[in-house]
């Protein structure tokens, strides 16, 4: 069974600054893996005879040390389309630009995604791509066994636990219990520098079907910041009567 | 202005509907998933999911309604993002959210986990939203609700439900409760989880927790977690024991009224984000704090 899993390429949310002016600082920001693409990589890599990861982005996406953490996670072969055409794209976007790389990266029965973006999380890349390969999705998987050339997936929605059977090929779209990413050891960094990767530049630019109206950060609620030591006298009097303060 | 609003629940179904009255439709036509939704709307469309079929695969049903549309307000469920990524994709545009606020000007959402806040809209003519609970005022929905059935439309290769369990919800629903008594990683055992429950039970309120307690450890199911991935809770006081204040959770709990934290560490970041601090052990604060009530 082959599987590619998309995954994306976005900047430490840890390093991100917030400018003066509300607006976000990306400049200290390292390119790091998606957060939950970590544990779609994780559960391709143990379901797939061939694993193969596939991303879009800009052109800093084609970082070797980001490359290399791909492929350490269990993953035979990259494709990735890098060009600034292809960055900060919306989903529609994505999800055209995603599709282009897959022609590239040849037969799979299944194209497995994370949770959602660590930037976004708006979970429709997954249905987006799904569209426009017009194949069935499942989304929210929490637990992904193959019979043959079928998936049962269970997944994990709001009032209840749902068990889907879906024909590859499909797209699946993973919570991020359905399998722990591994740590990858020096020696599978090493090696990974070694594996096959097809980098190339857009063979479209997608058209923006988003507009972005504004982005900064929320203003900061005003907050009364009383603190008290559970040591004090009067400590909890004071906690019983901020709490009916608020009532 | 027409607007079609999908949700899966009677309540969010209902404030969508006002949220489509302020955004200025004068035609509002719902679907919902999960019972009868009345006087909300001018019209009500029947989409009856067939046994073993996906609630997802309405979306190839509605089609023709989205197309009939201005605006497309779809709840912000696992299964509703399924059914608007599907319609955007048929409209040739992108869903934007509006996990924040929904108005005019575009869908607020959040972006990198709150670190700030992003507003988008289509840049065509159509715009899809996927809308949060809570989001939209309920009290401006109406309308006559004519009925009108909607046939399924099955897709070409469709995925089958061949079993489904109902998530025992043996907690108070935190989105909705005044009091939010909120657990993280400074809970050592799962026992001690019950002094956080009796807080809430003095308080009529509900509990919650931060990722940790969820996610790896399991005692307390997800749909409690509250931060950029679970849920945002609005409550007029949110008690933080043993949460640490990073920012992937406060996003999901900054817009409650009152803020009180309980946390041994001093200098954890939640004691620079509260109305009133205590700083100590929560397994001798939380009992206190209860018994003073």
């Amino acid at each position: 069974m082959r599987i590619a899993v998309a995954f994306k390429a976005v900047p430490d949310a840890q390093d991100v600054q917030v400018a003066g002016d509300r607006t976000l600082d990306f400049s200290k920001a390292k390119l790091t893996i998606s957060e939950y693409d970590k544990n779609a990589l994780e559960l391709g890599a143990q379901l797939a005879d061939e694993a193969v990861a596939i991303t879009v982005g800009g052109k800093d996406i084609d970082n070797s040390k980001l490359k290399k953490d791909v492929m350490a996670r269990g993953m035979g072969h990259l494709y990735m389309a890098a060009d600034d055409a292809l960055a900060d794209l919306d989903a529609a976007a994505t999800a055209a630009a995603l599709a282009d790389v897959l022609a590239k990266a040849g037969d799979v029965d299944a194209v497995i995604c994370g949770d959602g973006s660590a930037d976004n999380y708006l979970q429709q890349v997954d249905v987006q791509l799904a569209e426009k390969l017009g194949w069935p999705v499942v989304t929210a998987a929490c637990k992904v066994e193959v019979n043959g050339s079928t998936a049962v997936v269970t997944r994990a929605l709001e009032d209840c636990t749902e068990v889907v059977e879906v024909e590859l090929p499909a797209v699946i779209s993973v919570t991020p219990d359905v399998a722990e990413p591994r740590i990858p050891g020096m020696k599978d960094i090493l090696a990974a520098g070694k594996k096959p990767m097809d980098v190339a530049g857009a063979d479209n630019a997608p058209a923006a079907a988003l507009t972005t109206v504004e982005c900064l950060a929320p203003e900061q609620v005003a907050r009364k910041l009383e603190i008290v030591d559970a040591a004090d006298d009067g400590a909890i009097e004071k906690l019983a009567a901020a709490v009916k303060a608020a009532l | 202005m027409k607007a079609l609003v999908i949700a899966e629940h009677a309540d969010v179904a209902r404030e969508l509907a006002g949220g489509a009255r302020e955004l200025g439709a004068d035609e509002v036509s719902l679907v919902c998933f999960g019972g009868a939704v009345e006087g909300a709307s001018d019209k009500v469309l029947n989409v009856a999911v067939p046994a073993g079929a996906l609630v997802d695969d309405a979306a190839y049903a509605l089609v023709d309604a989205a197309n009939a549309a201005d605006v497309v307000l779809v709840e912000a469920t696992r299964r509703g993002k399924v059914i608007a990524g599907r319609l955007a994709a048929k409209l040739g545009t992108a869903a934007a959210g509006a996990t924040v606020e929904l108005t005019a000007e575009g869908g607020r959402g959040t972006y990198f986990g709150g670190v700030a806040e992003r507003v988008q809209k289509s840049a065509g003519d159509k715009q899809v939203y996927i809308v949060a609970a809570g989001v939209c005022d309920y009290s401006k929905a109406a309308g006559a609700g004519a009925a009108e059935d909607v046939a399924w439309v099955a897709p070409e290769r469709a995925a089958k439900v061949t079993g489904n369990v109902e998530r025992q919800k043996t907690a108070a629903d935190p989105t909705k409760a005044d009091v939010v008594v909120s657990a993280g990683r400074g809970f050592a055992a799962e026992e001690d989880l019950q002094k956080a429950r009796d807080l809430a039970e003095k308080l009529g309120g509900a509990i919650a927790c931060s990722r940790p307690l969820t996610e790896g450890v399991n005692w307390l199911p997800t749909e409690l977690y509250v931060g950029v991935s679970g849920i945002t809770v609005t409550p007029k006081l949110y008690i933080a024991a043993g949460i640490s204040g990073q920012m992937q959770h406060m996003v999901g709990a900054n817009r409650s009224a009152t803020v009180i934290a309980v946390n041994k560490d001093k200098n954890a970041p939640i004691f620079k984000q509260c109305d009133f601090g205590i700083v100590g052990d929560l397994n001798e604060i939380l009992p206190a704090l209860t018994a003073a009530l």
